[in-house]
């Protein structure tokens, strides 16, 4: 299996971040680097979607942290999608419902930006 | 002969797959449910990153030593470095609240070992070795 990727597309101003593999200390970074590059291109409409991730870790949640207040601050958000249940239930666990947008489809994400 | 039940590895973030792998195999074959396993395997992969990066700062010339054992019913995962530990016992949970007001980056992972983990042992051997021991029985499912 691929240890980790991103698939980034646009559709309209906002920025959809496909995961895919496991997101741990070793691979967050790679992660880190595509929200540096998105937010350094004013892009602050992100939506991210779990669908073909397979494994979270406290490193991985670290990540969107260190930056939805940059993405809120510009009138934006980080807006999450597509959830397998072992992954939510750590995001669930820890409150981040508190503070993020979590949503099934990718579909919801969008929409919520218009 | 190799003792099956033990694994040494560089100090290394790239390494955290093979461990999660590791101690999968181990948990599904003491019988744990899918649940569990993913727990343990969380909590193994935070304790490792904790050492990686606080007691090793990421040298890779640093080692962990893991041994896994299954008695009365608990899967026990010990892991033996040398460098500069603390006892995860010593860390208080953050208030959450005042986490996502201040949007806070890091110190979860110890609050998920203590969710997911029945206990932790932590003990500093001499000047430069310590032993991080986690556990979890199969009646905790």
């Amino acid at each position: 299996m691929e240890e980790f990727s991103i698939n980034k597309k646009q559709q309209d101003n906002i920025t959809i971040l496909s995961l895919n593999g496991f997101l741990d200390a070793h691979t967050s970074v790679e992660l880190e680097k595509s929200f540096e590059e998105v937010l350094s291109e004013k892009n602050y409409k992100i939506v991210v979607n779990f669908e073909k991730l397979t494994y979270i870790s406290s490193a991985g949640l670290g990540v969107f942290m260190a930056f939805i207040e940059n993405a809120r601050e510009n009138s934006g958000d980080i807006k999450l999608c597509g959830m397998s249940e072992k992954i939510y239930n750590i995001f669930d666990m820890l409150g981040f419902p508190i503070l993020f947008e979590i949503y099934k489809e990718e579909k919801s994400a969008i929409e919520k930006f218009s | 002969m190799s003792n099956p039940n033990k694994i040494l590895f560089a100090s290394s973030t790239k390494n955290l797959a093979l461990v999660r792998d590791f101690i999968e195999s181990k948990a599904t074959s003491y019988g744990f449910d899918e649940r569990s396993i993913n727990q343990i395997i969380l909590s193994v992969d935070e304790a490792c990153t904790n050492i990686i990066k606080h007691a090793h700062h990421y040298d890779e010339n640093k080692h962990i030593e893991m041994e896994i054992k299954f008695e009365k019913d608990q899967i026990i995962i010990i892991m033996n470095y040398k460098g500069k530990g603390f006892d995860p016992n010593d860390i208080k949970n953050p208030d959450m609240k005042e986490y996502f007001s201040k949007f806070k980056v890091g110190g979860l992972g110890v609050p998920i070992m203590k969710k997911f983990m029945n206990k932790i042992e932590y003990v500093h051997n001499n000047s430069e070795e310590n032993s991080l021991t986690l556990f979890k029985s199969l009646q905790s499912q």
